[in-house]
């Protein structure tokens, strides 16, 4: 296995780590590996240090990168959102690649922000290939409500503290605190808001109709999911995802990972997949 | 701004060279020397810009990746905390290498205040040493996080991401202390070994126990000196967004000092 760090694009470069078997395979796609949120490259908890080095032991390579402000990444001047400069900045990553280690085709991996941003890109990209996504967009059903409000008017605890909440927003003092302390706070600038549903819908069609392979994981830690086949069921009747998604429902998990155990639980079936799909496209081209 | 991987081939470090980039540089290195586990992907944005900030006024800096953290090799579970201290050495000499320099200021927050501190004490090039909030004892961290995961309020803490398991392995916020590591760690205290820097700041970004009683252990150092640089915030808050803390009066207190 080999590391190296690279600066790509000029004036402002973007800064990453390469992770690549002694002997790349220019057939197979590499990975492409997103910011989460403000974290930078290596991940939460190292996940995406642990994910590369993974995927390098089975001959996959991959980068690991900081878009535009974040990390080791600075600033670029042109103003624009997260969601239109992150397809722009993978496809520059890709580009490099393509032009560096002759690689045409991509997987992206990403967590939250970097789902959303995995989901866009692979929409306006053709040399990608599969995403892999944590906590992506999800809509909420009949079950999820049910499941929700089952939980809360059958335990008197939640309802003990629904009527504590209650009176202490009536009794109690606003919290200042945190306010006070925010400006030595930075969070992302990325707002996450979920697109319409429909317009998910058709985007998943379209990826789907050009047989990106989809593996989607989600966190308990994801507060509009509750049940393993949400994502399935929330797209019913819209989209075919026939034999190309693999889905996950990590209940015990936090939206972080932090649980050393989902921590292993990911990488390993993550590392699994993307060979799987690596073996699948190198055999069609 | 460079980023590179250094030092034996066996257990490479990642590091970013920030090259002086004021007309006159100085004849001081600096070297950046981070906290661990979710303080120190809190602590990466402001490592960062002191960085920047430093090498703006004259000075090569370098920060780096301790082995089993961030983008070195290797994974915690294969390091002990003396690794850390000779990593530390050998990001020294990577540095005067690179920037020309033949002195060194270390900076080292929290758990890298400690290893900062500790290292100075055995070399004769760090001239200059910077600890900020900076832990006193390997016992002491060791301590804090036991304190920490027995005091859970598992009605909060849902994730349960914080234990310590049947071969005795700390798991706090996503990341793993060996006993393995806190053995070597224990052995570490800055309140019985002095450092023997000239230039030595005590910083904090607010006032404890703790942080008492270093000052009051290094106060009898000619070189010593303390700035309280109040800067609410917590080291070990972590939230979903992996938001990061930008401590500025600090940060200006230590570039200013420097």
């Amino acid at each position: 296995m080999r590391e190296r760090a690279v600066r790509i694009g000029k004036p402002t470069a973007l800064f990453g780590v390469i992770t690549e078997p002694d002997k790349l395979d220019a057939e197979k796609p590499m990975v492409l590996i997103f910011n989460s949120g403000v974290m930078h490259h290596i991940g939460t908890c190292r996940l995406s240090v642990k994910l590369a080095r993974s995927l390098a032991d089975i001959g996959l390579g991959s980068i690991r990168f900081d878009f535009s402000s974040i990390g080791d990444s600075e600033a670029r001047r042109g103003g624009l959102s997260f969601e239109q400069s992150a397809p722009i900045e993978a496809a520059e990553v890709m580009d490099y690649l393509q032009s560096k280690r002759g690689v045409s085709q991509f997987i992206l991996f990403g967590l939250c922000s970097g789902a959303d941003a995995a989901y866009t890109t692979a929409l306006v990209d053709k040399r990608v290939v599969g995403i892999a996504q944590i906590d992506a967009y999800c809509y909420r059903t009949k079950k999820y409500y049910w499941n929700y409000y089952k939980g809360k008017i059958f335990d008197p605890l939640k309802w003990f503290n629904f009527v504590k909440r209650k009176f202490g927003e009536r009794f109690s003092p606003s919290n200042s605190d945190e306010n006070d302390t925010e400006e030595y706070f930075e969070v992302a600038s990325y707002v996450r808001e979920f697109p319409p549903q429909e317009t998910v819908a058709q985007g998943l069609q379209q990826l789907l109709d050009r047989q990106v392979a989809m593996n989607v994981i989600f966190t308990g830690g994801e507060v509009h999911y509750n049940y393993p086949n949400q994502y399935r069921e929330s797209f019913q009747g819209q989209v075919d995802f026939a034999d190309l998604l693999a889905l996950h429902y990590y209940q015990e998990s936090g939206h972080i990972i932090t649980q050393p155990h989902c921590q292993k639980n990911v990488i390993k079936e993550l590392t699994q997949w993307m060979d799987g799909v690596a073996k699948i496209k190198q055999a069609s081209t | 701004m460079n980023p590179f991987f250094f030092g034996p081939s066996e257990h490479q470090l990642y590091g970013v060279y920030h090259p002086a980039v004021a007309a006159r540089p100085k004849k001081q290195g600096v070297l950046l020397c981070y906290p661990f586990g979710q303080e120190y992907m809190r602590a990466h944005r402001a490592f960062r810009q002191i960085a920047m900030l430093l090498a703006k006024k004259g000075f090569h800096v370098l920060r780096f990746d301790y082995r089993g953290t961030g983008d070195s090799s290797c994974d915690m579970e294969d390091v002990k905390a003396d690794d850390w201290l000779a990593d530390i050495d050998i990001a020294i000499e990577e540095l005067k290498d690179m920037a020309g320099v033949e002195e060194i200021a270390l900076i080292g927050l929290r758990l890298g205040g400690l290893l900062a501190a500790t290292v100075s004490t055995r070399r004769q090039d760090v001239s200059s040493l910077v600890v900020w909030d900076s832990i006193n004892s390997g016992k002491e961290y060791e301590n804090e996080l036991r304190d920490e995961i027995s005091n859970r309020n598992e009605v909060v803490d849902l994730d349960q991401d914080n234990f310590i398991d049947a071969d005795g392995v700390i798991h706090f916020n996503g990341f793993p202390l060996t006993p393995y590591f806190l053995v070597g760690l224990g052995s570490l205290d800055l309140l019985k070994n002095m450092p023997a820097a000239e230039k030595i700041l005590q910083v904090v970004s607010n006032e404890n126990n703790r942080f008492e009683q270093l000052k009051s252990a290094w106060s009898k150092l000619d070189a010593y000196e303390y700035d309280h640089a109040e800067s609410p915030g917590d080291w070990n808050y972590v939230d979903d967004y992996g938001g990061v803390l930008l401590p500025q009066p600090v940060i200006k207190s230590i570039v200013d000092w420097l």
